[in-house]
């Protein structure tokens, strides 16, 4: 659950994480019908509302401090909520804030996790529209790798490199259709939110 | 819709409001409610007033699920302690469309309340709510 969510971390706010994460809000709204909204939130960390019925609107508040990593881990988490229709009838689901006690919910939150994690290695989600990116899912080196807290922090850091080298030459034009490129942006974007939401590795 | 309680929910309504005069706060419960209250203002003083246990326009739980959001909504921006809200905003609920369900919507919002220790989130909350429950 959001709870367990790494605060305080450098955030990567790049162009792929903020393309991600509007994809995946716009898949929650036009797929899952949940619109969402930031808000200044000081006690948590998002809220969904949902009224009496599946097919109705729902809303999510999310807190405007949340990064965007952190807003991707969070939709996928609440779509996990939703397939488990923990939001029915008539139930908010509310993330806590990171260091908050766990809810007397705690055993949804964590079935919701368990979801999420399936969900975002591609498992459970059959388009793969709300999981990592493809490249990610087909491999298995990398999410061994960010699965470790250490490596984690390295792997991030050699990629956050690697970027900085790619801009420094100068080369992102030549290359940016290639799939060095591409899997440069699947590797941060991925990397990013796992290591604002461990719970995500094995 | 009868009102249960008429006495009741104008002791809630002149809570929840906390000194608003009768026209500012029929004019902020139409904001609130995107215009979607079908209850005329004459009416709405007279509910606030105690002075009527009828309120013919509202005809579904709907129409009375999105007035008890918004006049809780209402208390938060009078700064009421959440506790006082969440009472009246179940006694307004409760007048309208009687116990059971009002304690069937009531439950979402009783098992929320522990979790949110800011009134600003607790008003976010209800404004959501409030917004689900707007007509398509």
């Amino acid at each position: 659950m959001a709870t367990e969510m790494i605060a305080g971390r450098p955030r990567a706010e790049s162009h792929t994480l903020r393309t991600e994460e509007e994809r995946l809000r716009t898949h929650l709204e036009q797929q899952l019908r949940v619109r969402t909204r930031f808000a200044p939130l000081s006690d948590v960390r998002a809220l969904l509302v949902s009224s009496d019925r599946a097919d109705r609107p729902k809303s999510l508040v999310v807190s405007s401090s949340a990064s965007v990593a952190e807003r991707i881990y969070l939709y996928v988490h609440v779509a996990a909520h939703i397939a488990l229709g923990h939001n029915l009838p008539l139930v908010t689901i509310v993330e806590g804030a990171p260091g908050m006690a766990r809810f007397t919910d705690a055993s949804r939150h964590r079935e919701a996790e368990e979801l999420a994690r399936a969900i975002w290695w591609g498992q459970t989600d059959k388009g793969g529209l709300l999981g990592a990116p493809a490249f990610a899912q087909r491999h298995p080196v990398l999410r061994r790798l960010l699965a470790s807290e250490a490596a984690r922090g390295a792997i991030r850091s050699l990629l956050i490199g690697m970027r900085h080298v790619y801009y420094d030459l100068r080369v992102e034009r030549a290359l940016a259709g290639s799939r060095l490129a591409a899997w440069l942006r699947d590797a941060l974007c991925l990397t990013a939110v796992v290591c604002v939401a461990p719970q995500l590795s094995d | 819709m009868r009102i249960q309680n008429a006495q009741r929910v104008s002791e809630a309504i002149q809570t929840l409001s906390a000194g608003t005069s009768l026209d500012t706060l029929v004019d902020r419960l139409y904001d609130l409610t995107d215009g979607t209250l079908a209850l005329d203002r004459a009416t709405l003083h007279r509910i606030a007033r105690g002075k009527t246990q009828v309120a013919r326009a509202i005809d579904s739980p709907e129409e009375c699920i999105r007035l008890y959001f918004a006049l809780m909504i209402l208390g938060c921006e009078r700064e009421l302690s959440v506790t006082s809200i969440a009472e009246e905003g179940h006694a307004v609920l409760a007048g309208f469309v009687g116990e059971p369900l009002a304690s069937l919507i009531f439950r979402d919002l009783a098992a929320t309340l522990p979790k949110l220790t800011d009134r600003n989130t607790l008003k976010e909350y209800l404004e959501e709510g409030l917004r689900v429950w707007l007509p398509k």
